[in-house]
C-alpha cells in the first residue's frame, strides 16, 4: 500500500499539493501534536531527512523520511533549504533553493514548530517560578510534575538551584548566578525534590563571598560528602568552636578571609598569593589568629577543625 | 438496548489525523453492494493497488511464483503467489497470508510487502491465497479457499523448503478475520499445526454491533457501513442473524480454546476495536495463549497507510518482537 508521501509526489507542484501541505500542518496543530510529528512531517512530505534546533531552548530533533528519529551531530550545511521559526531552524536536507512545494512545507512545519514551541517551552525556566515549585514538591501527583517538567523544558535529567529567594529547575550546564546559589545533584524528574532538598543545603554553605563572610558563593551538593551532615546538628553557634571564630573575627576586619584562604589553599605560600600577602606577614597573621582561637590551624588535625568551624559559623549565618 | 446518549468516538493519533483525508481520498466510501465492481476499478488504478512481480523480488532477494492448487472438495483451482527467499541461511519458517479487503476487494498482493519484511527477517517463505471475493462467492467459498491452499501449504513443506514446524499464519483485516477461522478449522479438522496467527485489526464478527462500530460510525477507515456492505456481501441475509459460522465470523466460536499462540493488534478508533480486545480476552479466559495491542487514536489499517507516523512504527515493531518470541525456537 502506497502512502502519503507517494501521493504527494504524484501531485508535486501543482495547487492539490500545497493545500495538503497546508492542511497537514493545520491538523497537526489543532491536535496539539509535538515537535516530532511536525519535524516527521516536513521529513516526510518532503521525502528528506529533516531537522528542527532551537541551542537556546535545547531542542534539536532530526528525523528521517522514512519517519524514523535519528540525530546526527555533523553540522547542517549551508546549502540546505531552511526556514526559521523563532529562534529555531527548521531545515530539509536538501541542497538548492526551494521548489514551491517544499517552500510550503518549510513555511507551514516552521510556524506549527514554534507554537509548538512558545507553548511549551516559551519561557525560561526562571521565568516560571510555579511551575519550578510545583516540580520540586514531592506531594504533588507524578504527571502534574511530569508536565511542569515538559513546561519548563527540561530534558530527562535536570537539577534544582535554591538562590536565597527563588526555586530554578533546569537541565544543561549551571548558567551564571547572581550570588549565592546552592546546585542540587542531578536526578529524573521525578527525584527533583530530593535534588531540591540537597540544593537548599548547599545553598547553606554558600557564603556572601565578604570579608564578615568569606567563601565560596556557589556551592554544588554533590561536592559537600558528609560535611552535608553537619547541617542537620541543632543550634552551630553553640559550638566552641565557632564562638572562637567570633572571638578571633572582632581582633581585625582580615580574620575571617585570612582564616578561610588559609584552609581553602593547598599551601599557606598559596594562600599568600591568594591574600595578595607577603608569606611572613601571612604567618605572623595566622600566629596572632592561633593565639586567639586556641589551636594550631596549620597542622592537619587543627586544619579539620578550623574548617568544620568555618562550616559551621556559615550554617549559622544561613539558617 | 438502544443508548439515547451521543456516543463520542476517541480521537485520532494527531499524526494519523493528519494523514487521514488523503487516504480517504484514495479510499472510496464502501456504502452499498452495488458499488463494489467500480470500487475494485478504482482501487487497481490508483497508489492502493497491487506491487509488482519486480517490486516483490525486492531486488532478486525473492524468487516470485504462482501455483496452481486444487480447491477444497471439487472447488475450482486456486492461485498461491508463493515467495522464496533467495540468500537465506538455515532452516527457513513460511507465513501463510490472507489477504485483507472487506471480504469484497483486493488481491493476494495486497499486503504482501509487510510479510516480505518478516521473511527478511526471519528467513520465511511467503504464501499468500488467491480467494475467491464475495458477494460473487458467498460463504464458504472464500475460507474453503483459504483451507485448501493452506492444506496445500502444509503437505508440500519439504518442496517449498520450509520445517513444518515454523509455519504461521497472518492477515489483516478481513485476512485477520480469514486468519482466525483457518485457526479454527485447523483445530476441529485435524488440520495443519500452526506456530501461531497473527491477526492484524482481525474483521471477527458480522454483528458488527459494538460500542466501537457506532462509536466510529461514518468516521475514519472502514466504518459500520462499510463493514455492513463486506459482511452482507458474504453471508447475505443471515448477517447478523443466529445462523452463521465461526468460519465465516470468528467470534461466533464459542470455544477458543486449544487455539495457537496468537498475536491480536488494533487501532481504539476503529470498528473493529471492541470485538479484537473481545477475542483476546475469550483466547485467555480459555485458557490460551494472546498478546493484544490496542494502539490509541488508530484507525483501520493505519500502520499500511501511514508507515512512518510513530504509531505505525511502533505497531510493526511489536509485531517483529512477537515473532521473535514464536519463531525463534
Amino acid at each position: 500500500m502506497k502512502d502519503l508521501a507517494v501521493r504527494l509526489a504524484a501531485l508535486d507542484a501543482d495547487a492539490g499539493a500545497a493545500l495538503r501541505v497546508i492542511a497537514y500542518f493545520d491538523s497537526l496543530v489543532e491536535a496539539r501534536a509535538g515537535l516530532q510529528p511536525i519535524v516527521r512531517g516536513a521529513a516526510v512530505l518532503a521525502d528528506c531527512a529533516a531537522r528542527l534546533t532551537d541551542d537556546e531552548r535545547r531542542v534539536r530533533i532530526r528525523v528521517t523520511a522514512a519517519g524514523v528519529s535519528a540525530w546526527q551531530d555533523e553540522a547542517p550545511r549551508q546549502e540546505w533549504m531552511s526556514a526559521t521559526a523563532g529562534s529555531a531552524t527548521l531545515r530539509l536536507e536538501r541542497v538548492g533553493p526551494p521548489g514551491p512545494v517544499e517552500a510550503m512545507i518549510l513555511e507551514r512545519a516552521a510556524s506549527a514548530a514554534r507554537a509548538v514551541l512558545d507553548r511549551a517551552r516559551g519561557r525560561a525556566a526562571t521565568a516560571d517560578p510555579a511551575s519550578a515549585e510545583l516540580i520540586v514538591d514531592a506531594s504533588a501527583p507524578a504527571d502534574v510534575r511530569l508536565q511542569a517538567g515538559r513546561r519548563l523544558g527540561l530534558a530527562d535529567s535536570a537539577y534544582a538551584i535554591a538562590l536565597p529567594a527563588e526555586i530554578r529547575v533546569l537541565s544543561g550546564p549551571v548558567p551564571d548566578l547572581p550570588g549565592r546559589a546552592g546546585i542540587g545533584p542531578a536526578a529524573a524528574i521525578l527525584d527533583l525534590p530530593a535534588s531540591w532538598a540537597a540544593a537548599r543545603v548547599a545553598l547553606r554553605f554558600a557564603a556572601e563571598g565578604t570579608d564578615e563572610d568569606p567563601g565560596p558563593q556557589v556551592v554544588h551538593a554533590a561536592e559537600l560528602g558528609s560535611l552535608a551532615l553537619l547541617a542537620e546538628v541543632g543550634d552551630q553557634s553553640a559550638a566552641p568552636d565557632v564562638k572562637a571564630l567570633e572571638h578571633a573575627s572582632a581582633a581585625a576586619p582580615w580574620m575571617l578571609t585570612t582564616l578561610h584562604t588559609t584552609a581553602a589553599s593547598i599551601s599557606l605560600r598559596a594562600a599568600a598569593t591568594a591574600l595578595r600577602l607577603h608569606h611572613s606577614t601571612l604567618q605572623d597573621r595566622i600566629t596572632h589568629a592561633e593565639q586567639l582561637l586556641g589551636w594550631n590551624v596549620r597542622e592537619p588535625r587543627g586544619r579539620l577543625r578550623l574548617q568544620l568551624a568555618l562550616a559551621l559559623r556559615r550554617l549559622h549565618r544561613h539558617p | 438496548m438502544t443508548l439515547s446518549v451521543e456516543l463520542t468516538p476517541p480521537p485520532f493519533d494527531p499524526e494519523l489525523g493528519a494523514a487521514l483525508p488523503a487516504i480517504l481520498e484514495m479510499m472510496p466510501a464502501v456504502l452499498s453492494a452495488d458499488l463494489i465492481p467500480a470500487i475494485r476499478e478504482g482501487i487497481s488504478s490508483n497508489a492502493l493497488g497491487s506491487p509488482t512481480d519486480d517490486d516483490l523480488s525486492r531486488d532478486g532477494k525473492f524468487t516470485v511464483e504462482q501455483r496452481q492448487v486444487p480447491g477444497l472438495d471439487g472447488d475450482p483451482d486456486i492461485s498461491l503467489l508463493i515467495l522464496t527467499p533467495t540468500t537465506a541461511t538455515g532452516a527457513l519458517g513460511c507465513v501463510y497470508h490472507t489477504h485483507g479487503g472487506g471480504m469484497i476487494i483486493g488481491d493476494n498482493r495486497l499486503g504482501v510487502p509487510d510479510m516480505l519484511d518478516w521473511a527478511e527477517e526471519f528467513g520465511l517463505v511467503v504464501v499468500s491465497v488467491e480467494y475467491r471475493l464475495a458477494p460473487e462467492t458467498p460463504h464458504p467459498g472464500p475460507i474453503n479457499d483459504c483451507y485448501a491452499g493452506l492444506a496445500w501449504t502444509a503437505e508440500h513443506a519439504a518442496e517449498l523448503g520450509y520445517e513444518p514446524g515454523r509455519l504461521i499464519v497472518a492477515g489483516a483485516s478481513a485476512g485477520g478475520g480469514l486468519t482466525a477461522a483457518l485457526a479454527l478449522m485447523a483445530r476441529d479438522q485435524g488440520g495443519p499445526a500452526l506456530a501461531g496467527q497473527m491477526l492484524i485489526c482481525p474483521m471477527l464478527d458480522d454483528r458488527n454491533d459494538t460500542i466501537s462500530s457506532r462509536q466510529m460510525a461514518g468516521l475514519g477507515v472502514w466504518d459500520a457501513a462499510a463493514n455492513n456492505t463486506g459482511w452482507t456481501a458474504l453471508l447475505g441475509a443471515a448477517r447478523g442473524g443466529p445462523d452463521v459460522s465461526p468460519y465465516a465470523s470468528p467470534a461466533r466460536e464459542t470455544d477458543l480454546s486449544g487455539l495457537p499462540p496468537t498475536f491480536i493488534d488494533v487501532g481504539s478508533a476503529e470498528t473493529f476495536r471492541d470485538e479484537d480486545v473481545a477475542y483476546a480476552t475469550r483466547i485467555w479466559q480459555a485458557g490460551g495463549r494472546a498478546e493484544l495491542h490496542v494502539w490509541p487514536g488508530g484507525f483501520h489499517g493505519f500502520d499500511g497507510m501511514v508507515p512512518q507516523a510513530a504509531l505505525s512504527q511502533e505497531a510493526k515493531a511489536a509485531r517483529v518482537r512477537w515473532l521473535h518470541r514464536v519463531l525463534d525456537i
